[in-house]
């Protein structure tokens, strides 16, 4: 139970927003663009758009892990070549306004780029992020981050937290960084009371008890393993397109291409998403490809996310239940269904897939 | 980098010293530092592989085909498949190379000190081999018997020809040469057959020994077989897994067989861990 | 002299470099305008010196990758010029070309490209006159155009809050229709699964491809029945958006002995039939069960593409279901219905109405939020290339980035790999991630094809698709 944290009206954490932008801050944000809610930077805070909000269409990983970015630069001077590293920008950033499941997915991109080998671009970029996150007020009808262990409310990897309740915001610095973020507006704030923390963890209950599907049991990493040779994924994964849309949109999903682009003078080596769904994922050169139909690559997809990343990274799912697969997959694929099927062996309801 | 952490990505920069051409799609190179020595530390084990570029073109995964006891430069081994192979066979000498590595793990020669040892190689799959078995040969008193059975299809796409001479001649190696039957030519003096057929006739005893096998799937597929229908053991039977590799540092997803990436803990198996693989390469 | 040669040559130069000369790429055909600019050169024309030449033996030969690549490379302007038509080398490369031409450019000036930058001619060998005329023109029109702006911005493609669609908020758009009844679904649903039951059990069909609930509320995904016993999945509902036709090829790849039997709304039949049309389907291997569909519905409105539709079901049915019951054959209803104008060709005008400049940057911002995610690719029946395009990397003619240069070339080339041949099903634009409008780039070209070359696409699948035929008196007046 918190006692300590402040109640806000909208125009003081807007107006908090607006100093940070005046501090030479990067606040990247939820905005409304052509009746799609993105993350974007801002150049006023009047520009955040959070009524309505239930989350954005894209994670906001590509704050940290951009789409495209160059990863080194060649120029040819005969038969010598010459190489250069791009350079990093010193820009702090603010991402305001993440769910807490899209805060959950930025803490699978670290346990994958800041692991043994860690990436210096994404490293960087990191150290420069203040997280903001918004908890939850009310579920979607695909929002399943109880399923995977999370919360509406979860504060793991946020550095400050908004919480939206009936007449005010409650805010909470939850790690040094947050405090310094809040240091200059926060002695104009009102202190929160013990009663209005009590009311935020029953909304939190309340938001809870919403979420329909059922949870998904640790245990069933090593099970989902031993399904890899079963004929049941050719039925899981029969309507799958083999679009991108699952792993761009997802929070958590880190897989990467690079190509050299460039001429006969220069060009540029550079990193962009890719998707397991691909063909071209990883078929070889001379043609073979371990995993040449659709069935096996959607059976990678799953398995990445709720067996072989819980048993290396210590037993949490990659997946974050946020939900955006599921309402944007073309075909309507639902991996929380799809989870519970494999692990009952192919029994998902109705007989069918 | 901008007193940041050191560009991962960022390779060395390396020039063809030497290249040759063991077939008419598959060549050699020796490719040395640009300033002539190799960098201080630059040290790697056997069987580990390195991400070598054509900067324009890509990036391509290939074995170091030289082992450390010859070191202080790099070589490779390829066939011209695709992108960056086919733009590696027309550079020339002097020409630059990146160099990224060495990554993966390794053939853990200390531990088989002692041992007979057998290298079965079917084309391309030989590159694989030819470290750990230079190794062997360079510590000579290290190792027991030394059986080489190197495959390839026709006469004409047999690789490192030359070198099997003098493989041949050293004391304790048997080198077994053999071609797909239709691929022998008139004076051909070596095995007509498949290989796990060639290897069943010539029926090696396990003794403890090591028996390293690399080539296409298929060959693989029946080289296991026949190994533990000699009965050789899982753990003493080793080869080497090839995915298409990216980051070759474990993070861009290409790779993994399951849980194992193969950049990562890989290439080098037993066929015992194999086991307990999926099917996923 | 007061001045010493060296510092005018200096200032020449200055001058020079201050002033913007256009960089225009020609792209000609080998025999004859390369032929007729070569004559110009014997004959001592002078023209502007700001052509390049790209040799190509036929101006059939050009893809519309290689203008834009010309773009991205940083031309200014373009100029495509091959033989008369009657005149080609090769006969008919340049009547090809003719209507490639003609869709291209009808594309780029909707994307607001300036017209002043994209030019055709048809030069022969002998009009060396001709061609340094084209080459002075050419030039001066460019010039007056000025330098290209950035082709495709660079970044991240932030979403701009400030940037509000000429297309205003997409808003349900009132049409006296509603929903069917549940009774009606549930009928239309019972018939059906009855009918794939009788058609399994008999052999008649080896499976059906139909829809089937989804886990999100109102969700219905594709499913596949093989087994009589379980046809109890297929339902029908007004969210049925799927177009099922994109799995046909591989269905049939699986099939047994019976056929694949398919649930088809009229916009998913004419894919299917055109799929047949280009060799992809064999007509005796599909059974259409066809559904006369009230319209689809989404975020509480009806779809765009239903407003203008007769809501009959596909002439080409085998099967017609409806709440009464399942008929053989297509079963029109020859109901007087009013029909409503396309409110994506209101869109397409509004977007026409804005100076070129304006429409630039409209589809400039659209194409930065592409995620190149390839779902319009993945959910289109008419993409079935096994090796698209996109994917080649031998040369890589589509950068793998996902900048504004890659995402232009892409958008370009979908919208003209399917000139033609879209059926309109909208499905692109359901399920794009990024809101991009390709449902308007795809009708522009269509009714491009309507217009000029008379072609509409409909379920006759003796028709050949425009772009791979021509006529001899195609229209050209702009050339």
């Amino acid at each position: 139970m918190k006692t300590n944290g402040w109640r806000l009206t909208e125009t003081e954490w807007r107006s908090w927003l607006e100093g940070l932008l005046r501090a030479g801050k990067s606040v990247i944000a939820p905005v409304e663009e052509n009746a799609l809610r993105l993350f974007s930077p801002v150049t006023s805070a009047a520009d955040v758009v959070v009524e309505n909000y239930s989350n954005t269409q894209w994670s906001p990983k590509e704050f940290l892990f951009p789409r495209s970015e160059p990863l080194l630069f060649y120029r040819f001077r005969g038969d010598e070549t010459e190489l250069e590293d791009p350079g990093l920008d010193d820009k702090e950033q603010v991402l305001f306004g993440l769910r807490p499941c899209d805060v959950a997915g930025l803490g699978r991109l670290d346990d994958i780029f800041l692991g043994e080998s860690a990436d210096p671009f994404y490293e960087h970029r990191r150290k420069q992020t203040t997280v903001v996150s918004l908890a939850c007020d009310k579920a979607e009808a695909a929002c399943f981050c109880t399923a995977v262990g999370g919360s509406p409310a979860a504060t793991e990897g946020s550095d400050v937290q908004l919480v939206p309740r009936a007449e005010a915001w409650l805010l909470q610095a939850l790690t040094p960084r947050g405090e310094e973020l809040i240091a200059g507006s926060a002695s104009a704030w009102t202190p929160a009371s013990a009663e209005d923390w009590r009311q935020a963890e029953e909304q939190r209950l309340g938001v809870e008890k919403t979420i329909e599907r059922s949870p998904l049991s640790k245990d069933w990493a090593p099970r989902l393993e031993e399904t890899f040779a079963q004929p049941l994924w050719e039925k899981l994964g029969q309507r799958c397109l083999g679009c991108g849309i699952c792993a761009y949109v997802c929070p958590s999903c880190s897989c990467f291409d690079m190509n050299d682009e460039g001429n006969a003078l220069c060009g540029t080596r550079c990193r962009s998403w890719d998707s397991c769904a691909f063909t071209r994922f990883t078929q070889h050169a001379s043609g073979h490809n371990p995993r040449a139909t659709r069935p096996p690559r959607y059976r990678q997809r799953v398995l990445h996310k709720f067996s072989y990343f819980p048993l290396e990274h210590g037993e949490r799912f990659m997946c974050v239940g946020c939900g955006r697969c599921l309402k944007l997959c073309p075909v309507g694929l639902d991996i929380h269904q799809t989870v519970r099927a494999a692990v009952s062996k192919g029994t998902p309801g109705e007989g069918h897939q | 980098m901008n007193g940041q952490r050191e560009n991962l990505f960022r390779p060395q920069l390396m020039r063809i010293a030497q290249a040759s051409e063991e077939t008419p799609d598959v060549r050699t190179l020796r490719l040395e530092f640009r300033d002539g020595k190799a960098p201080p530390k630059f040290e790697w084990r056997t069987g580990q592989f390195g991400q070598f570029s054509v900067f324009g073109a890509g990036e391509c995964v290939f074995t170091i085909t030289n082992p450390p006891t010859r070191g202080g430069h790099i070589q490779c081994t390829f066939r011209q498949t695709g992108k960056v192979t086919s733009a590696l066979r027309n550079l020339s000498l002097g020409q630059s190379v990146g160099f990224r590595g060495p990554y993966g793990n390794y053939f853990p020669m200390d531990d088989w000190r002692g041992r007979d040892l057998l290298f079965v190689g079917g084309g391309i799959g030989m590159a694989a081999l030819h470290a750990p078995l230079q190794l062997a040969l360079d510590r000579r008193a290290d190792y027991g018997q030394i059986l080489v059975l190197n495959g390839a299809r026709t006469v004409a796409d047999m690789v490192y020809k030359e070198e099997m001479k003098e493989w041949a001649n050293t004391n304790g190696v048997t080198v077994v040469r053999t071609v797909d039957p239709g691929g022998e030519t008139p004076d051909w003096d070596g095995e007509v057959g498949l290989i796990p057929n060639v290897f069943e006739r010539l029926n090696p005893k396990p003794n403890g020994s090591i028996a390293i096998t690399c080539g296409p799937p298929i060959m693989l597929r029946f080289m296991l077989l026949a190994l533990e229908k000699l009965g050789f053991s899982p753990e003493r039977v080793i080869t080497t897994l090839e995915n298409k590799m990216k980051c070759a540092v474990g993070q861009c997803g290409r790779c993994n067989v399951g849980r194992f990436f193969v950049c990562r803990d890989g290439p080098v198996v037993t066929a015992a861990q194999l086991k307990n693989l999926p099917a996923d390469y | 002299m007061a001045q010493t040669l060296e510092s005018s040559e200096a200032r020449a130069a200055v001058t020079q470099a201050n002033e913007w000369q256009p960089r225009i790429v020609a792209m000609v055909c080998n025999w004859c305008t390369y032929a007729g600019a070569d004559g110009a050169g014997t004959a001592r024309r002078a023209y502007a010196p700001n052509v390049r030449i790209v040799r190509f033996l036929c101006t059939g030969r050009m893809d519309p990758l290689f203008i834009v690549k010309a773009f991205e490379q940083g031309a200014d302007g373009v100029l495509i010029s091959g033989c008369h038509p009657g005149d080609c080398h090769y006969v008919q490369g340049n009547l090809l070309a003719r209507r490639r031409f003609t869709m291209f450019r009808a594309l780029m000036d909707f994307l607001g490209l300036d017209n002043r930058r994209l030019h055709f001619a048809w030069v022969s060998a002998s009009e060396g006159a001709k061609w340094s005329r084209i080459v002075d023109e050419v030039t001066a029109s460019v010039r007056e155009a000025g330098p290209l702006p950035n082709w495709g911005r660079l970044g991240m493609g932030m979403a701009n809050p400030a940037h509000s669609s000429p297309l205003g908020h997409s808003a349900p758009r009132l049409d006296a229709r509603v929903p069917p009844s549940t009774e009606d679904k549930q009928s239309i649903s019972s018939h059906l699964q009855q009918l794939a039951a009788d058609l399994l059990r008999n052999g008649e069909i080896s499976s059906v491809v139909g829809y089937s609930c989804g886990t999100l509320p109102e969700q219905m995904v594709p499913t596949f029945v093989t087994d009589p016993e379980q046809v109890s999945a297929l339902d029908w509902s007004e969210h049925c958006a799927n177009n099922l036709a994109v799995y046909l090829p591989d269905a049939l790849k699986k099939k047994g002995s019976g056929k694949v039997a398919i649930v088809v709304k009229s916009c998913d039949a004419k894919a299917v039939m055109g799929l047949i049309r280009e060799n992809q389907v064999k007509r005796e291997d599909v059974l259409l069960l066809g559904i006369p569909c009230t319209g689809l519905w989404q975020n509480g409105g009806l779809a765009l593409k239903c407003h203008s539709c007769s809501r009959e079901v596909s002439p080409s049915s085998d099967w017609t279901i409806t709440p009464n019951g399942a008929q053989k054959g297509a079963a029109l209803s020859e109901a007087e219905r009013k029909v409503g104008a396309d409110p994506r060709d209101e869109q397409i005008g509004i977007l026409e109405s804005l100076t070129s400049q304006e429409r630039w940057d409209y589809w400039q911002r659209q194409f930065d939020r592409c995620l190149r995610c390839y779902a319009c690719r993945a959910v289109c029946p008419m993409c079935y290339c096994n090796n698209c395009i996109s994917d080649k990397h031998r040369p890589q003619w589509i950068s793998t980035s996902f900048d504004g240069k890659g995402n232009t070339a892409w958008n370009i080339a979908r919208a003209m790999h399917l000139a033609g041949r879209c059926t309109g099903c909208d499905e692109c634009t359901r399920v794009c991630p990024a809101g991009i409008r390709l449902d308007l780039l795809n009708r522009r070209l269509a009714r491009e094809a309507e217009i000029r070359f008379d072609y509409h696409v409909d379920e006759d699948v003796s028709t050949i698709p425009p772009l791979t035929s021509f006529r001899p008196d195609d229209p050209d007046e702009f050339l």
